[in-house]
């Protein structure tokens, strides 16, 4: 009973990691539509800053994991505003941009830190017990981060100006355009948004689990698949799928072993995109 | 150039025919030069261009394929187990059943899948692609697992058998005639059907067109190609295992078509060859050859959309445009009817695609 329950905290603080990756994923489609084929990448990244500023600079983890969302942010903003914008309305192209990207960076990241994983711990150790269930001290840190963060989101989404404009963008962008909202200046900001979500999660969740180049591709395959099991341009729907996937994730590996909970939740995505390609929650498909 | 010559040019396309030509030139490699490298450079390009007229097949149909890895795996993994499990080795019957088995399966995926189009198929493909990978994984007892299968016979064609690698390299460049022949006969075909589809596949449906049977044709014959690009893997590693068919593989097809260009039966092949070679002469710095790949994808898509051999032809075709003579048609409506006698001749003005 209390590996179950057990397994079940693993399983939250899964679903909220991922939630948070998942999070800028879905936006950037919302709202740009572009399917961000470097979103592991920019975790990935993210990892790698606040281990080269703990390590390097002597920074403590905090302010590292700082460094690693503004690092993460800002190559976003560059990215999105020098090469995306020119081809923003072309999907295809896009995805083939970021595809790009996802290369580039991967080789840079490989090229300087080497393909060994480094030695990146969290600060804080230990476990928190209440009687007999568990739950590791890091992974509460990162849970409670993560809740205030996807807080934080939905307030910005939900709650301003600015995340007004974005959802305007993301449901018409040429009516939102005529009634003087500037896709030129949001978009950049839209995707630099979401990289920094995705290098706050890597910053956070690396030291806890593994740091290492090739994490990159599971990383962007659970994202995916997470983003299109609740919706594409969904921000309810990712983080609710993000809790399923991060649920059976931590019980399927707990009681099933090797990769048959990643091949059910492929398989089950899979049938999901085809019978109801707008997901759990989505908003209404174009072009499927 | 006679009349007949050129016709028979302009109906199978000249960048089919430049295809084949080259295809069939390989053959003379091994007289040119007996490097080992050079042979294994080459076949391994031809592996990679079935591969890339799979991407180039389904691109006609304006949909981004990422599934060339999970076909490759079912062409080769079949020719693989009927190999090693049941002692067939001939490779008439291997090539068949190379291109038949993903073929088929594509046809209920394609049931499921083709109705999605753009973003949607990119991301079902993918899935493919994953959902391939793990299963070749967790199902030791028919593809052995995380071990692969290793091992497998050579391929014997009429009893000899095609163990060196001059036979190998023969064999791929046979196996990439083969799939240039299918792509060339179904691509010239069907041209207008893709095209429709890819123009406007609502207005197609609304003329006549019966859309999906093309697709299911379209999707089917590049799992085939897939199919046929493994069974050319599998040949010349004499293993099937895993790792060769990662779904973040389907991104170098991609890349191979894109930067030679998706226009053109000639462009995979370009492609293939430029980026399989560079990618050997980054053999010793092998950790930078993604980036390399990564940014020359940049370059294409933001500078040369239509790829290396799509830009070509657009600057030969606007070269030719400046230096001809440009020649009034006699639909011209005449100033006066005196003009009318002196009108000139048809001008040869057809744009070939």
């Amino acid at each position: 009973m209390e590996s179950f329950v057990s397994t079940g905290l693993i399983g939250v603080s899964l679903g909220v990691q991922y939630a948070l990756l998942a999070l800028g994923f879905t936006l950037i489609f919302g709202i740009l539509g572009v399917v961000n084929f470097s979103h592991g990448g920019f975790y990935v990244l993210g990892g790698y800053v606040a281990y080269a500023s703990v390590h390097y600079l002597g920074a403590p983890y905090p302010l590292a994991v700082v460094l690693a969302v503004l690092a993460s942010g800002i190559l976003g903003y560059l990215f999105e505003l020098f090469l995306l914008e020119r081809v923003v309305e072309d999907h295809l192209s896009t995805l083939m941009l970021t595809l790009g990207l996802f290369l580039v960076m991967s080789t840079g990241i490989l090229v300087t830190f080497g393909p060994e994983s480094p030695q990146f711990t969290f600060p804080v150790t230990g476990t928190w017990r209440y009687g007999n269930y568990y739950l590791p001290k890091e992974n509460l840190i990162v849970l409670s981060v993560c809740v205030v963060t996807i807080g934080a989101v939905y307030l910005l989404m939900y709650k301003t100006d600015f995340g007004r404009a974005l959802r305007a963008l993301a449901d018409d962008r040429r009516v939102a355009a005529a009634q003087g909202i500037r896709p030129r200046l949001l978009f950049p900001l839209a995707f630099a948004l979401a990289t920094a979500l995705a290098g706050l999660t890597g910053a956070l969740v690396t030291p806890i689990l593994c740091l290492a180049p090739h994490l990159a591709d599971p990383v962007l395959a659970t994202s995916f698949l997470i983003v299109i099991l609740g919706g594409l341009g969904s921000v309810g729907g990712a983080t609710l799928a993000a809790f399923i996937v991060g649920m059976v994730e931590a019980y399927s590996s707990v009681y099933l072993g090797g990769s048959k909970g990643a091949l059910a939740l492929f398989v089950f995505v899979l049938i999901m995109l085809v019978i109801r390609p707008s997901g759990l929650f989505g908003q209404e498909v174009h072009g499927a | 150039m006679t009349d007949r010559f050129r016709s028979f040019v302009r109906f199978c396309g000249a960048a089919e025919l430049t295809s084949i030509g080259i295809l069939v030139l390989a053959f003379g490699i091994p007289l040119l030069s007996s490097s080992p490298f050079l042979v294994s450079l080459v076949t391994q390009i031809l592996i990679a261009i079935p591969a890339a007229f799979s991407v180039y097949v389904m691109l006609r149909m304006d949909l981004m394929t990422f599934a060339v890895p999970a076909f490759m795996a079912m062409g080769a993994y079949s020719a693989a187990i009927v190999g090693l499990r049941a002692g067939i080795t001939d490779t008439i019957v291997l090539t068949a059943l190379s291109f038949a088995v993903p073929a088929l399966v594509a046809l209920p995926l394609g049931a499921l899948v083709l109705r999605l189009r753009g973003v949607y198929f990119v991301l079902v493909t993918f899935l493919l692609s994953q959902i391939t990978q793990l299963l070749l994984f967790e199902t030791p007892k028919l593809t052995g697992g995380s071990n692969g299968l290793a091992g497998m016979p050579a391929t014997t064609l009429f009893g000899v058998a095609l163990e060196d690698n001059r036979a190998v390299l023969f064999l791929a460049i046979a196996l990439a005639l083969l799939a240039a022949a299918i792509t060339m006969v179904l691509t010239r075909y069907y041209r207008q059907h893709f095209a429709a589809i890819k123009e406007n596949q609502i207005l197609a449906e609304s003329l006549g067109l019966v859309v999906w049977h093309y697709k299911m044709l379209g999707f089917a014959v590049a799992a085939g190609l897939a199919g046929i690009a493994g069974f050319s893997l599998v040949n010349m590693l004499l293993t099937a295992h895993p790792s060769s068919f990662s779904a973040m593989s389907s991104v170098d097809y991609i890349a191979y078509t894109i930067v030679g260009g998706a226009g053109s039966m000639f462009g995979p092949i370009v492609g293939s060859a430029l980026l399989v070679t560079a990618n050997n002469m980054f053999s010793n710095r092998g950790e930078y050859s993604p980036g390399f790949f990564g940014l020359l994808i940049i370059i294409v898509v933001l500078a040369m959309k239509d790829g290396i051999v799509g830009t070509a032809i657009k600057l030969a075709q606007r070269y030719r445009g400046r230096s001809r003579r440009i020649v009034l048609t006699p639909t011209q409506i005449p100033l006066q009817p005196a003009a009318a006698a002196e009108q000139t001749p048809v001008a040869d003005q057809t744009v070939e695609r």
